[in-house]
């Protein structure tokens, strides 16, 4: 049998803030235990804290930003996302495929120049 | 050509020069980078004003769609 190339993936996942830390925690677990269920591998887990929405999603208007990079076979990805859509403290999520695993969320600062021609 | 029709035919398109970091890739988690691309009400600015090359304006583009799906950016702001 052929083997199924593994690819790294950056997923983005947007959990309630209604719920306690350790309510939080658990539904970070669970996401993590699901892509490991499915033998992938966690590389990173960056969280990025409590955001607010740019609209109101569920009538929500806050959100707690994770980050998590993982290695998985590619044919795995849609079943993880059925899992996702069962989920439901999970407000958003979204997986893209990636080159490599980014270290640290940190980006290079740019100038704006306005200018009238 | 009288003066008021001169005035008439300035252009009154306000370009915006954006110095760019030498970057390949664009990141739609890179919100203060993206705001520059968007007017104020959320919508695309065309590439006749930001004065990007086709490639990054397209990777721009993609990055802002992102950046809407996961509420980091508004589909549109409602005063």
């Amino acid at each position: 049998m052929k083997k199924e190339k593994r690819r790294i993936y950056e997923g983005m996942y947007i959990v309630s803030t209604t719920l306690s830390d350790d309510a939080r925690k658990k539904a970070l677990d669970k996401i993590l235990a699901g892509i490991t269920d499915k033998g992938g591998e966690i590389r990173k887990v960056h969280e990025w804290g409590r955001r607010k929405l740019a609209y109101s999603i569920n009538k929500k208007r806050e959100g707690y930003y994770y980050i998590i990079y993982f290695d998985l076979a590619s044919s795995q990805i849609v079943s993880l996302w059925h899992e996702y859509h069962l989920h439901e403290d999970l407000l958003r999520f979204m997986t893209l495929q990636v080159e490599s695993v980014q270290e640290k969320l940190e980006f290079k600062p740019i100038k704006v120049e306005k200018e009238r021609v | 050509m009288t003066s008021k029709e001169e005035e008439f035919n300035e252009p009154i398109i306000r370009r915006r020069r954006i110095a760019i970091p030498d970057i390949d890739h664009v990141d739609y988690k890179d919100v203060d980078l993206l705001k520059n691309f968007i007017t104020e009400r959320g919508k695309i600015l065309p590439r006749r004003i930001t004065g990007i090359s086709c490639s990054y304006q397209s990777k721009i583009k993609k990055a802002i769609k992102r950046a809407r799906y996961m509420a980091l950016l508004p589909f549109v702001t409602e005063e």
